[in-house]
């Protein structure tokens, strides 16, 4: 409980938001096949909403119904990215502070894995990603003077997001960020003594520039911890640096295993067991094995941060970039996109329609208690991909190691 | 310790080529993707409901809020106040866990969403899991776009009823060591997850059919501060509230919580609160009275802060000795112990972990074992009313009346 460790796994970024690659990929996968189908079902009910050129009844050439081109799941993670890059720089237009950014960031990103964005429009779950963001780390701006930051005057567009993204982010409202990480990084290696303090600024100032941007437009944050990343960050920045103090922290080196009976080690029999198991703690925690599988791990890390150095946040805004690369995938979005969820407006007047409809039957009532518990099962049974997932993962074998 | 990359990452992460199976989003990877650009037919995924023509279907996220809603039973209303409603509940799978569903009202004089104690109440709870602090179960929507925190069940009311019901309860120093040790270990989990309380008090410490004490109503909780930023220092209920925030300090620590622990304390011993002023100034007063002074020779640098005011008659820092009249029924050590609680500069107060350590706890008597804690006549519906308040407020059903002047002001705390 009280190693920082165990209290990692605690937290809601690690119970709901960290995925293996392939975990992430299959959620993606699957919530773009089901907006596919859910839309395609949508559309083929009401006909001539979408394609002026065929109806329904009349079947194309190959026989089936006359559909958009939907959006593969590639095409909606270069949508996510893009978004993120505008979210950044809607962030720095509205000058709010790096933290709220990053967080804003984190709640986009989350939100479009169980959603697709052919569902929801991204750009106004961005500005209620950076609306809420705001509320999430205690700053609360009045909603009309947030929207007209953006040239906007309907709040009512973005507060109607907000319950959504609540939803989609499962009401886990904290996200931990490697920024105070980096500090504490540039303090231990200012105690060290012996480096440059103009080497540990320029380093300190590189990092703190990718973990503006890299790790948040990345998957970098659904892969690994704050310091995980912080050390993938300080690695571009400087590797030497880096590494001195993943080596100054996992520095223990076991003695020699045939000291022999003479050492003080082997003398007494209980006192040698303890110390024996005390010096495979030491090995556990800061040795050798660990200190490199913890390379290894930030060397992935930074592998992906390199992706997305911050001289790309240039890329993503480019003119010429954006006509080749995103605006055909948006003209694509617009024709197969959800006519019921595009407008957050009128999905929630909708919305709270059906709950006026049923309130008297359902809300603030006690329920009616003999509901069938086949129904019960029947919902219980659709649990979550992912939730059937991780657990198949813990019983096989962790994926965060073994207890330390 | 922010450098200790002791978590080891998902085993997956540590292939070399992660990127293999979550495609570059820069990569339009036309062959990798298995569901093809083509015309997707009209097949729908196994599980995936679609009313066509009908009300709008779910998607994903509803119907998982769905399942979580429907994982609980509503029974019948405990409580109504101005934030919230709060309902006795109970499993549907096991109908014998009984929970508290505390559904947050929208507030008419907040405009713009989630109101600020949801967000913070629900940030915070998402996070802490430990015995001394409440539980959240689960959380959802109701159709009405209504917030619902299912939270586990205490139905023995609170330390202030305990306090107050001075003719049917009972106790003394084993249990309030006991109920401080809880108290204590509750807010060094807090501070220790850079959480501060900000409303510490004996009615938002409420009790377990264990016997347990629960820290509750996380409404006004924050993160400590970056260095530099300020925070509101209207905050933590009036007779709770240590001198630095009557002083209009921005910049504050985990020892504006420890403060109200200690009054906490003191209540709990002499069974009626310590400093119950009618408003800051005489807060304020009456500080100066019962504790000491501040003054620039025990609090370097207090009366620099922007509402510094104190009376004219300086009362020099009581000594421990003076506190055994009235305190003297925990002890030298625990005397001592309210002592450093009360410190007037908070960087000479102690800590939560400090408290921890202190010598008191290995003192006779021992802590009283939770169960064999005294209870008062505690009711469902008292927990109806601890949870039903507005965080920080006393509402019309509590007599001791509006004694909190809490506004926050949301805009100014950049």
């Amino acid at each position: 409980m009280a190693s920082e460790d165990a209290r990692y796994r605690q937290s809601s970024q690690f119970r709901l938001w960290s995925f293996s690659p392939a975990q992430l990929a299959a959620a993606r996968e699957k919530a773009n096949i089901l907006a596919q189908s859910s839309i395609a079902a949508r559309l083929a009910s009401t006909p001539n909403t979408s394609a002026p050129t065929s109806n329904a009844n009349t079947p194309d050439r190959d026989g089936t119904p006359s559909l958009p081109e939907f959006l593969t799941p590639a095409e909606e993670a270069t949508m996510v990215s893009f978004y993120v890059s505008e979210l950044l720089r809607a962030g720095d237009h509205a000058e709010v502070g790096e933290v709220v950014k990053a967080t804003g960031a984190a709640f986009f990103r989350r939100f479009y894995i169980t959603n697709s964005i052919m569902t929801y429009p991204p750009q106004e779950m961005l500005i209620v990603s950076l609306f809420f963001a705001c509320k999430a780390e205690g700053i609360f701006p009045r909603i009309g003077d947030f929207v007209s930051k953006f040239g906007r005057d309907r709040p009512d567009e973005i507060l109607a997001g907000e319950y959504l993204l609540c939803q989609g982010i499962r009401f886990a409202f904290d996200v931990k960020h490697p920024f105070r990480a980096l500090k504490g990084a540039s303090m231990e290696l200012r105690r060290l003594g012996d480096i440059e303090e103009q080497r540990i600024n320029a380093a300190e100032r590189r990092a703190r520039e990718i973990l503006n941007f890299s790790p948040l437009i990345t998957d970098a944050y659904f892969h690994y911890t704050p310091s995980q990343i912080m050390l993938a960050a300080l690695s571009l920045a400087d590797r030497g640096l880096a590494e001195r103090l993943i080596s100054h922290t996992f520095h223990y080196v076991a003695p020699p295993t045939d000291s022999g009976p003479g050492t003080p080690m082997a003398i007494g029999d209980a006192p040698t067991t303890r110390r024996e198991l005390k010096i495979e703690d030491k090995e556990a925690i800061i040795g050798s094995q660990i200190r490199d599988k913890v390379l290894g791990t930030v060397e992935a890390c930074r592998d992906m941060l390199a992706k997305e150095l911050p001289e790309r946040r240039e890329h993503w805004s480019n003119k010429a970039v954006f006509k080749a690369q995103i605006q055909p995938i948006r003209k694509k979005l617009a024709k197969c996109r959800d006519p019921d969820r595009y407008n957050l407006v009128e999905l929630q007047r909708a919305r709270r329609e059906q709950a006026g409809n049923r309130s008297d039957s359902e809300e603030d009532e006690p329920e009616d208690n003999g509901r069938s518990l086949e129904k019960d099962a029947a919902v219980f049974g659709d649990a979550l991909p992912r939730d059937t997932k991780r657990r198949k993962v813990v019983k096989t074998e962790d994926p965060f190691g073994p207890p330390l | 310790m922010a450098v200790s990359p002791l978590i080891v990452p998902p085993a997956d992460a540590l292939h070399p080529h992660p990127q293999k199976t979550a495609p570059s989003p820069l990569k339009r990877q036309t062959s990798a993707v298995p569901s093809s650009n083509g015309t997707p037919a009209l097949v729908r995924p196994p599980g995936q409901d679609i009313q066509t023509g009908l009300s709008m279907s779910l998607d994903r996220v509803e119907q998982m809020n769905e399942q979580e809603k429907r994982k609980y039973i509503k029974d019948r209303k405990l409580g109504e106040g101005t934030y919230a409603i709060v309902y006795l509940g109970r499993s549907r799978q096991d109908s014998t866990q009984h929970v508290a569903i505390k559904k947050i009202k929208k507030q008419k004089e907040f405009r713009d969403g989630m109101a600020p104690d949801a967000v913070r109440e629900l940030k915070y709870l998402q996070e802490l899991h430990h015995p001394n602090i409440i539980n959240l179960i689960s959380a959802f929507s109701s159709k009405d776009q209504n917030l619902n925190l299912v939270l586990e069940f205490l139905p023995y009311g609170d330390l202030e009823a305990l306090i107050r019901d001075v003719t049917h309860v009972r106790y003394g120093a084993a249990d309030i060591k006991a109920w401080m040790g809880m108290l204590s270990r509750a807010i060094w989990f807090c501070h220790e997850n850079r959480v501060l309380h900000r409303d510490i008090k004996p009615n938002n410490l409420l009790i377990a059919a264990d016997g347990e004490v629960k820290l509750a109503d996380f409404g006004l909780a924050r993160s400590f501060a970056e260095p530099g930023h300020r925070m509101t220092a209207n905050v933590i209920t009036r007779w709770y509230r240590p001198p630095e925030l009557l002083f209009g300090a921005r910049h504050y620590s985990g020892a504006v919580d420890i403060w109200a622990v200690g009054l906490v304390f003191a209540e709990l011993i002499i069974r009626a609160p310590f400093l119950p002023a009618e408003n800051e100034v005489e807060q304020i007063s009456l500080i100066c009275k019962q504790i000491g002074t501040p003054t620039e020779e025990n609090w370097p640098g207090v009366t620099k802060l922007k509402e510094y005011i104190v009376p004219s008659e300086v009362t020099p820092v009581w000594e421990r000795s003076a506190y055994m009249g009235r305190f003297g029924a925990v002890g030298v050590d625990g005397v001592d112990l309210l002592v450093r609680t009360l410190a007037l500069d908070p960087r000479k107060r102690i800590t939560a972990h400090e408290i921890l350590e202190h010598k008191w706890w290995r003192m006779d008597p021992k802590p009283t074992r939770k169960e064999d804690l005294p209870r008062g006549g505690g009711s469902e519906e008292k927990m109806g009313s601890d949870l039903k308040r507005r965080p920080g407020l006393d509402d019309e059903s509590n007599p001791r009346g509006a004694k909190v002047a809490r506004k926050l002001d949301f805009g100014a705390a950049k």
